[in-house]
């Protein structure tokens, strides 16, 4: 399983850090990062990033795979 | 027409005085009724449970914001062509215009501003020891920080609060509040115009931001016209809402106070808990675009439906102790009351830092609100107080 972001929707509101900061961040332009938008999710960490996208107010992301 | 499911109705005027006062039962009788019921009073479907409410508000291609958002002619004509009132891909663009300088990357320079007008204003609150903690508070911070932020001229400023209610009475269903408000809602749209004409906004502001983009042709005049409503109507009630609503919350739950104040890293999280709690904006609406089913009822285009934040926020399907306010509470931050998805709202980052503000300021010195007795304001989609007496209690 791997992280979507659909990037034109993203204004950095960091909500998914704030809720998964091991598997989300933001940098300094404010625009989200993971290692997960390009590698599989490990199975420990599907629970936390299920946790940050669902926390996102726009729906950038989403589970995939 | 032949339907399998029967369609559950509910005959109750949902924006009637005494409902607008109470409206928490009402929710819990249609969330109980099914995932969408036939508003027989107002030709529209009501969606209060969470679950559904979050999937109309992920699926914009069935559910419609243009001519969808208001419950009456009249206000969806005035509002078409603004960010909220917007679809698709020339949402997406318009959004773009009018976020870009909301985001809370944009809003880094304004952190200090907000943090010292909020410290001001509450040492001198604090000073007084009692006041009205709408009036005196919940209005004051938005009302110095906002119209210079997006750059309203100092002529009109005073008509701003009076035409942010008459925008949101204006969209519910043909009552006595809409068509009082109506009127207002073409003065502030004349403002708005006119501000695209003359030019007359201040340098350096969001308003400034989005007259350069017509300047490079990334809108027409007329859009621009329509993208100034996007900040004059949701930009200051929603958020003197939260604010009253915290404080009298804190008033009343003072255990939950005391949480704040051994710990203000929870402030962002009580934050969400206001939102969920006490909504600011009741509902918006949708147009449904094809026929559809909503959790297996079935509802046809054309059909309106009413998309209830309020409801879904205190779903005991989705929350643990839903009437229970709870600043610890895990989940807090799937609160609804920003919207969701594509119209999930551009100025939450600017509401947070503002109510954020005020309660780290209040935590710093206030020890309990004692409260006066309140008054609410009745508007057709805002639930705020217009008037809360506290005296505040300091540890010195
Ligand atoms: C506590 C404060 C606030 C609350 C509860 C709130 C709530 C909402 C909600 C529920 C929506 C969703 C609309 C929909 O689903 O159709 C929305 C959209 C919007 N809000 Fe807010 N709002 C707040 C503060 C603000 C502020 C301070 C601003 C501007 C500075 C703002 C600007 C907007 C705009 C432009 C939209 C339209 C977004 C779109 O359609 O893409 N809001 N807001
Ligand atoms: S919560 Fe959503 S909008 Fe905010 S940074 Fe994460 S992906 Fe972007």
């Amino acid at each position: 399983m791997r992280i979507a972001v659909d990037r034109r929707r993203c204004e950095g509101h960091g909500l998914c850090e704030g809720q998964a900061p091991e598997v989300f961040t933001l940098d300094d332009e404010g625009e989200v990062q993971s290692p997960f938008f390009e590698a599989d999710l490990p199975g420990e960490l599907t629970g936390p990033a299920d946790r940050g996208v669902s926390a996102c107010p726009v729906a950038a992301l989403s589970l995939v795979g | 027409m032949t339907t399998t499911t029967p369609v559950p109705t509910y005959d109750e005027d949902i924006y009637a005085d005494e409902a607008l006062l109470e409206p928490y039962e009402h929710y819990r009788r249609l969330r109980n009724l099914g995932p969408a019921v036939w508003l027989e009073k107002h030709g529209a479907y009501a969606v209060t449970r969470y679950a559904d409410v979050r999937a109309v508000l992920a699926d914009g291609d069935t559910f419609r914001s243009a001519n969808g958002i208001a419950l009456n002619e009249p206000a969806n004509s005035a509002i078409l062509g603004c960010t909220l009132a917007s679809d698709g891909e020339l949402h997406a663009h318009l959004r773009q215009v009018v976020a870009h300088r909301l985001t809370p990357r944009s809003l880094r320079p304004m952190k200090e501003q907000v943090t010292e007008a909020a410290d001001a204003l509450v040492a001198q609150l604090v000073q007084r020891g009692s006041f009205d903690a709408v009036a005196d508070l919940a209005r004051a911070l938005p009302l110095s920080i906002v119209p210079d932020f997006i750059g309203w001229p100092q002529e009109g400023r005073e008509h701003l609060l009076r035409w942010a209610g008459a925008n949101f009475d204006s969209f519910g269903p043909v009552n006595e509040r809409v068509e009082k408000a109506l009127p207002q809602c073409g003065e502030m749209a004349a403002f708005g115009a006119e501000i695209v004409r003359t030019g007359n906004v201040l340098p350096g502001s969001l308003g400034a931001s989005v007259l350069e983009a017509r300047d490079r042709g990334e809108v027409t005049t007329e859009q621009t016209m329509m993208l100034m409503l996007d900040y004059l109507a949701p930009s200051l009630d929603t958020t003197i809402s939260a604010v009253g609503s915290a404080i009298w919350l804190f008033g009343e739950h003072p255990d939950q106070w005391d949480r704040i104040r051994e710990d203000p890293k929870l402030i962002p999280n009580a934050v969400n808990e206001v939102v969920r709690y006490e909504s600011p904006i009741s509902s918006f609406g949708r147009l449904v675009e094809r026929d559809t089913e909503i959790d297996g009822v079935p509802v046809a285009a054309g059909s309106r439906v009413v998309v209830s934040y309020a409801s879904a926020n205190r779903d005991e399907r989705k929350w643990a102790d839903p009437e229970v306010f709870d600043v610890t509470r895990k989940d807090a931050v799937h609160q609804l009351g920003f919207g969701y998805g594509e119209h999930g709202c551009a100025g939450q980052a600017l509401a947070r830092m503002e109510t954020e503000s005020i309660l780290t300021a209040l935590a710093r010195s206030v020890t309990r609100f004692e409260l006066g007795t309140p008054e609410r304001a009745l508007n057709n989609l805002i639930r705020a107080l217009g008037s809360l007496p506290v005296t505040v209690h300091t540890a010195g």
